[in-house]
Formats: C-alpha cells, sequence, structure tokens
C-alpha cells in the first residue's frame, strides 16, 4: 500500500521523491533569441495567507506550463504547503485551504525544490507578478536560503501591451478573463487560477505572432516598452 | 484510500476538464478513469478568429480536437460558383476530425476559427488508448455525427417506455385512464329506464347515485341477465332493489394496479372512480385496464372506423396518445409516428363525417378538404382544425342553395370534432365558414384571386391553402383543382418570389453567434419548435415543390421528390429531412411528457432544460433550416 502510494506521488510529480541535488538547480534562463514557437513559459500562481510580504505565507502553488504556444495540461504543477503552524482565519475563504489541508500538505522544503527542477529555470509568468515574484523569493530564501534572480514577466502588462485600446471595465484578472470568455473553473485555487492566466498568455502569444513578434527576447522588450510608456503617461 | 485519490488528489485543472467533458457527447457515457486520461494527456490551444486550424494542405491528421470554447467552421470551395462555403459548424463540446483521424489521413475540409476559439486536444497515442478502451467513444468516433440521431431516438425510446412498460400500465393513477364519463341515474328510476339509457349510450353498467353524486350502486348488463332468467322482478322495479349495493370505490388518485387486485378479488367487471369527497368522477372497466397494454394500429383504426357514437369517438382519442407513446418506444421515427398520428385523425374525421350523414344527410354529395398540417400529414397530439368543403353544383341549384344545405351539416361536424380534441380554428379556417365551403368553379376563382393579388394576407394563408388534401368524398375535383393551381404558380415567377420572400422571413431561432433567440415576448427562455422550428423547413421546401410541379404536400415527401428532380442534392436534402425530423422528434417527445404531467399540450421549449446533446442537435437542426434558406435566397435572388 505505502508503495504504491510513494509510487504515485512520484507519478505525479514527474520526479523521484527526496532525490532532489539543492546544489545542482537549473540554472534561470534569461530571455534572448529563444524563438516563442519553441520555449517553455512557467504560468504560475500562489495562494497566500494574506496581501503583506513581510508577515503572510504562501500556502499553495499552482502552475502550468506553455509550451510551443500550447498548455499541455501533463505538465502543470498542483501542491498544498505542509504549514500546520500558519494562521489562516483571514483568508480560509477566499481560497478555501482549510487548517486541516495544510496539515496534510507537502513538505513545504521538498515541494520548493521540486518547484525549481519543475519550472527548470524557464521564465515565469503570472498575473500580477511583483506579487507573486516577492513572496516566492522570500519563501525561497527563507525556507532554502535559495536566491538566483529568476525572469518574470507580469501578465497584466502582457494583455494591455497586445490589445492596448481593449474596454475590459478593470485591470483584474476576472475583467480580462471575461472579456475573452474563459471559464474559471474555480477562482482563487491556485491552479486554476494560473490555468486561467496561461490561457490569457496564449491569446497573447497568438496576437504577438501576428505582430511579427518572434523571440522571448521581443516579449520581454514589447513589456518594457509598455510599462515605461504607462509610466510616462503617468507624469 | 484509492478511491479518495481518485477524487480529490486529481489535480484541479484535470478535474475542471473532466467536469467540462462530462456535459457532452460522447464523454457524458465514458468511465471517469477514460476522462481522466483524455485530460491529463489533453493540451490547450487558442485559435484566434480566422486561425486556420487544421487544412487539407496538411499532413495526416495526428490530434484529435474537442472545441472547449468558441466555434470552428468547415470550408468547402464551391467551384461551380467560385466561392466559400461553410459546409458545418463546431461548436463548444464537440470533436473533430472523426473520419480523418480514424482514416490516418489529411482533412479534406479546412477547418478554420469562428471568433476566438480556445481547443482541447489529444495525441495519436492517447487517442488511440481511449479507442481502444472506452466502448462509448469507440462507437461514437466509428458512427460519427449519424450516432446523434441514433442516440435522440434511442433517449426518446427509453422514456416512452417508461411510461408503457409493463410495469407502468399498471402504476398509471386511474385519473390517467379514460374515464368515461359514467351513466348514472337515480335510486328510483325503473330498470327499464335504466336499461333503455345504457343502450342509448352503449355501455354495459350504469351507475346509481345518489342527490350528492354519491354512487350508492351499480347495475350491469349481467345483473339484467340474472334478474331475467330468474324472474326475480317486473322491469318496473325501482332500480335501488335490484342494484349491487355499495359498488367498489377507489380514489383517483389509486392506481391501475390496486384497481387490477380489487377486481379480481371481487369478480368485479367495473370500479367506481371517485374525488375526496366521495363524489363520481368516472368508471374504470376491466377492459380499460388491460386494453391498456395492447394497443394496436389496425385494431385502433378499426375500433374508430366503427364506433357507433360521438362518445366512443371521444374516449378513443386517449388511445392514440397511448398508440404514440407505444410507437416511440418501438423505435419509430417521429415521420412515422405523424404520419400515423393523421391516418388515425383521418379515420376519426371520416367516422365522425359518416355518422353524421347518417343522422342527417345533406343529400349533396361533397369533398372535405383539410389544409396546413393535416393536409401534410404531419400532425401530432396537438392540433386543431383546418377544414373546407369542395362540392359540384347540382343542375338546377346555385351554390349558394348547396351551400344553404352544407353550412349547418358542417357546423355541427366542426363542434363534434372539437369534442374529439381537434380545437377549433381561431382564424376560423372550418368548413361551416361559408367562404370555405365552395363549389370547385368557385375555389378556383379562389385561388386565381389567391394567386394573381399576392397581398400580404394571402401569403400569410399560403401555409394553410397550398397545402391541401381531401381525406373524404371523391377525389377527383381535389386533382383537378390542384393541377390548375400548380400550372398557375409555376408560370407565376412573381407569386413564386413573393412566397419565397415570405418563407424567408421566418428565421429559425438562432443569433448571430448561434447562440439560441428566444421569442421576445412571454417566457423569457423558450423557443417555439413549431413556428419558429419547423415552420422555416416546411415553408421554404413548400416554395420549391410548388415551383417544381412537386404534388405531395408532406414536407419530408417534397424533399425526396425534389432531390429525385434534381432541385436539391442529395446529401442537403437528407441533412434536411434529418434536421426536420429531429425537432419533430423533439417536440413530440415534449408533448408526451406534457401529456404524462397533465399540462396543456403547447410547441414551447426551454432550451435549457434539455440535455446538452438535445440542445446540440436542436442547434444543428436550426442550422441546417439557415442553409435551406440560403439555397431560397439564392435561388430566389431574395
Amino acid at each position: 500500500m505505502l508503495e504504491q502510494i510513494k509510487q504515485w506521488i512520484e507519478h505525479r510529480r514527474g520526479g523521484k521523491i527526496g532525490s532532489h541535488d539543492p546544489g545542482n538547480l537549473p540554472n534561470p534562463k534569461t530571455p534572448g533569441e529563444q524563438l516563442l514557437t519553441d520555449c517553455r513559459l512557467i504560468v504560475l500562481d500562489l495562494e497566500t495567507t494574506g496581501l503583506n510580504p513581510s508577515k503572510d505565507e504562501v500556502i499553495a502553488i499552482g502552475a502550468v506550463a506553455i509550451r510551443g504556444g500550447i498548455i499541455h495540461l501533463g505538465d502543470q504543477f498542483d501542491l498544498i504547503l505542509r504549514r500546520p503552524e500558519l494562521d489562516i482565519r483571514e483568508t480560509v475563504l477566499i481560497h478555501g485551504i482549510g487548517p486541516e489541508a495544510l496539515t496534510q500538505g507537502h513538505e513545504i522544503e521538498d515541494a520548493l525544490l521540486y518547484l525549481l527542477e519543475w519550472m527548470n529555470g524557464d521564465p515565469i509568468l503570472a498575473y500580477h507578478s511583483a506579487f507573486d515574484q516577492k513572496f516566492l523569493e522570500k519563501t525561497l530564501k527563507a525556507q532554502l536560503g535559495y536566491t538566483q534572480p529568476h525572469t518574470w514577466m507580469d501578465v497584466a502588462d502582457l494583455m494591455p501591451a497586445f490589445f492596448p485600446n481593449t474596454k475590459t471595465g478593470g485591470k483584474g484578472l476576472d475583467n480580462w478573463a471575461d472579456y475573452f470568455g474563459l471559464e474559471v473553473s474555480e477562482r482563487h485555487h491556485a491552479a486554476s487560477d494560473a490555468l486561467a492566466t496561461a490561457e490569457l498568455t496564449l491569446v497573447a502569444l497568438n496576437k504577438a505572432r501576428s505582430e511579427g513578434v518572434k523571440t522571448l527576447k521581443g516579449l520581454y522588450d514589447k513589456l518594457h516598452y509598455h510599462r515605461r510608456l504607462q509610466n510616462m503617461h503617468r507624469f | 484510500m484509492a478511491s479518495a485519490h481518485q477524487e480529490n488528489d486529481r489535480p484541479q485543472n484535470i478535474r475542471a476538464i473532466m467536469t467540462f467533458l462530462r456535459e457532452h457527447a460522447p464523454f457524458s457515457s465514458m468511465d471517469d478513469s477514460h476522462l481522466a486520461h483524455f485530460a491529463e494527456n489533453a493540451s490547450i490551444q487558442f485559435y484566434a478568429d480566422g486561425d486556420i486550424v487544421l487544412s487539407p494542405d496538411q499532413d495526416v491528421v495526428k490530434r484529435f480536437y474537442v472545441v472547449k470554447q468558441g466555434r470552428i467552421r468547415g470550408e468547402r470551395h464551391n467551384d461551380k460558383e467560385d466561392r466559400t462555403e461553410t459546409t458545418f459548424e463546431i461548436s463548444q463540446g464537440e470533436c473533430f476530425p472523426l473520419a480523418a483521424m480514424i482514416g490516418e489521413r489529411p482533412t479534406r475540409t479546412l477547418h478554420r476559427a469562428d471568433g476566438d476559439t480556445f481547443c482541447l486536444s489529444i495525441g495519436q497515442t492517447a487517442f488511440v488508448t481511449l479507442f481502444a478502451e472506452s466502448e462509448p467513444f469507440r462507437d461514437f468516433c466509428l458512427r460519427g455525427v449519424s450516432s446523434l440521431l441514433d442516440q435522440v431516438n434511442r433517449r426518446i425510446q427509453s422514456s416512452a417506455m417508461a411510461s408503457i412498460g409493463s410495469s407502468t400500465s399498471l402504476d398509471t393513477p386511474l385519473e390517467r385512464y379514460a374515464l368515461r364519463n359514467p351513466i348514472v341515474c337515480s335510486p328510483d328510476l325503473p330498470v327499464r329506464k335504466a336499461v333503455a339509457r345504457m343502450h342509448e349510450n352503449n355501455v354495459g353498467s350504469i351507475i346509481v347515485t345518489d342527490e350528492n353524486r354519491i354512487p350508492t350502486g351499480i347495475f350491469t348488463l349481467r345483473d339484467l341477465r340474472t334478474m331475467i332468467a330468474e324472474g326475480t322482478g317486473p322491469l318496473d322495479t325501482p332500480i335501488q332493489q335490484v342494484m349491487t349495493k355499495n359498488p367498489c370505490c377507489l380514489p383517483s388518485h389509486a392506481d391501475a394496479f390496486e384497481a387490477a387486485m380489487l377486481m379480481a378479488e371481487h369478480h368485479f367487471a367495473h370500479l367506481c372512480v371517485i374525488d375526496d369527497d366521495r363524489k363520481l368522477i368516472g368508471v374504470v372497466s376491466e377492459r380499460d385496464l388491460f386494453s391498456l397494454q395492447r394497443v394496436d394500429l389496425v385494431n385502433l383504426a378499426r375500433t374508430i372506423g366503427t364506433a357507433t357514437h360521438l362518445r366512443t369517438l371521444v374516449s378513443l382519442r386517449t388511445d392514440v396518445s397511448r398508440l404514440v407513446d407505444a410507437m416511440l418506444a418501438h423505435g419509430a421515427d417521429s415521420g412515422q409516428v405523424v404520419k400515423i398520428i393523421t391516418t388515425l385523425n383521418d379515420v376519426t374525421v371520416r367516422r365522425v363525417l359518416e355518422l353524421n350523414i347518417k343522422k342527417n344527410d345533406p343529400g349533396i354529395p361533397f369533398t372535405w378538404l383539410t389544409f396546413g398540417s393535416e393536409g401534410r400529414q404531419e400532425q401530432t397530439l396537438l392540433t386543431d382544425q383546418d377544414n373546407g368543403i369542395l362540392f359540384q353544383t347540382p343542375e338546377g341549384m346555385t351554390a349558394e342553395q348547396v351551400r344553404e344545405k352544407l353550412l349547418p351539416f358542417a357546423r355541427k361536424v366542426n363542434d363534434e370534432l372539437a369534442e374529439c380534441g381537434f380545437t377549433l380554428c381561431k382564424g376560423n379556417i372550418m368548413a361551416s365558414n361559408p367562404k370555405l365551403c365552395l363549389s370547385d368553379k368557385e375555389w378556383d376563382d379562389w385561388f386565381i384571386r389567391f394567386i394573381d393579388a399576392s397581398t400580404p394576407q394571402n401569403l400569410v394563408y399560403s401555409s394553410i391553402f397550398l397545402d391541401m388534401r381531401a381525406i373524404y368524398g371523391p377525389t377527383e375535383p381535389l386533382n383537378d383543382l390542384l393541377d390548375k393551381i400548380l400550372t398557375r404558380i409555376r408560370k407565376n415567377a412573381l407569386f413564386q418570389k413573393m412566397l419565397a420572400g415570405n418563407a424567408f422571413q421566418r428565421k429559425p431561432p438562432l443569433t448571430m453567434f448561434r447562440n439560441f433567440r428566444y421569442i421576445s415576448e412571454g417566457n423569457k427562455h423558450s423557443l417555439d419548435l413549431k413556428r419558429q422550428g419547423l415552420a422555416p423547413f416546411v415553408e421554404a421546401v413548400r416554395v420549391f415543390a410548388l415551383a417544381n410541379g412537386v404534388e405531395t404536400a408532406n414536407t419530408l415527401e417534397r424533399m425526396d421528390e425534389l432531390a429525385k428532380k434534381g432541385v436539391f442534392d442529395p446529401k442537403d436534402a437528407n441533412a434536411w429531412k434529418e434536421g426536420y425530423s429531429l425537432i419533430q422528434a423533439i417536440r413530440m417527445r415534449a408533448h408526451q411528457e406534457m401529456l404524462a404531467k397533465g399540462e396543456e399540450l403547447t410547441n414551447y421549449i426551454d432550451p435549457d432544460d434539455l440535455n446538452p446533446l438535445d440542445r446540440r442537435i436542436l442547434r444543428e437542426s436550426f442550422r441546417q433550416a439557415q442553409r435551406l434558406q440560403q439555397k431560397l435566397e439564392v435561388t430566389y435572388q431574395l
């Protein structure tokens, strides 16, 4: 029985449990001339105990991978972390992860190592990525002492960058999801939000291709150009 | 543990995909483990409006797709007219390409995204695994779209089975039986008079009730036999002295099984059905209970055709409804069933006419005409009267004088047909209307005006008067008339065009985005299957039929004839026949369900009440109607 469970966990993670090599983790990639039609992108969403990175904690990680402009559901990440010590009273209603789930979650260190291996150093996209980036970096540093900088891109910028005059009625994930008629199976579930974000990314990548943006660097530059434009307008 | 892991420990996104798949055929009948296999091996791709998804120029098809959101359209180039035609549309939950995937070849149709579209897809390996392991999936792939029709028919069968199956016939509450309006008398009535009343009404029993209509006794023919054979009293004896006191009574909500048991126990052939105040509602006989299990068409038609009383005809109408249940259960298609309903309706109409002629012969030969759906032999259980009379004026009489004799007769027939359940026509399209009881000459003039004047009002009537059939009396006068009408219409291009324009007005209930367009007034989410669903087919087909000299009035037969004459492409004709039949099937099933619930029959349905498969079928059928209308548009340059 135990053997079966172990096998199943291995199967789900696509890697061997407890065999991480903390000293030999994949290196983060920088946006270069990789073709968008080839490269792998990570689309990630975290559920946390609150909004303040200095005092709140990560409790669930959901992520899907886009390869060559396609989401492959066999290549995804969906874990609740084992953090029975956390106070989740304030947010339990949002993410629906109760104390019991946190007790039965995955060993945090193990889960984070697995995440780093699974991400394979590929660029990370998230909706309002600054939030996820702060939380993930803080957690990686606290738990593993890991400080390598990854490439992050914000889908909240990506969408208006490619669909500049779109009336979505707001800047949130829900606004864009509604605009493109996406059905989010379970809002505020990390994996489900990650999938919705990834679907929006597919829409943006399709537009990128039709606008002649071919490489990861091209995408990254477009994003930064949009950012600068936004900042200029602000003054 | 194992099962817990299967349910809850599947990643959220996999569970979500499985939930989505379960809403659609064939996934709705597949095992969870197979759905999980699909989801775990699936990819999600996005196509912007106009993007090519599959093309004949590409290699052998290697992936099997399901539309997650949006729509795909199939495009074929029509070389003759040098334009691109949409051959099919694939919407949410539907799969493609089936034939190319199974045949391991490139697709023959260009698949293009119609609006922003997300597709789920699996590769060949996962496809082969599912194909090998899941029977519903294999069946679906092998039979492709044609299995949709089978599935609908199977579903109609199973629900109809449920209402006639061996268990149900005896589960049926007594109130659902043909409760004959019971023949009753007061306790002091002499036996002689009671028997006369039974004879008049052609029944075998009479219920004796007190002043509150509470049954106190029953008197049957068997009691009469005993009374005479044993000489218990003269025929002037008050009935209360010879009746069987305290007859067996059951409340109307008791079921047939209880009634059968009670009869078997007491050897009674009749039971009183009473309401909560013990007042008499009706009588159920042994024959009623057991005839329920063997309704057969020939027998029913013969019974109707030889009925001697209007009362019998009225009660036989319930048998017609039961027969429809039985036919649907035995897999008859909607086309057959509507024809049978029409046949039985014809027999009823004929019998009503015969009984009236026997009682009160107007003395002038006439042809009884039916129009509209009955004329097309497309009646369902919900039907109203559309009829008229065609006569040849005898020498020495004027048409006006003939009418004077025929109209009162027609009035009586119309009323009696109403009693049989053929609702009186609100528009007064009935034989008792002097404008529709005409001589051959008058009808001819009438049609000349109808065709030449082509007023909007006339066009509204085209769906009634241009679908015409004789169901009683000599048929030659009608055939002569029809010949003239058809010739006139074939020569009159303007009338054809106006007819086409009128048919084109009746748009199938789909929005630009292929969602259902609901009727605006009243019920927010309802579709009128007759006016919005069937009418576009019927009207468009009529235009082509009349313009091409097709004589039959039946829509399916008209389509066959038009395909034979090369007016319709045989493939198109089949698709249209199928679309039409499917809407009809869904409508008839809705009628049977309303009948079972004791609701008034309507043609309205809420598509939200349908299962996803039926919704999809309905949408596809409406789309076929749109294609037929496009042909009308092109042919008549509307």
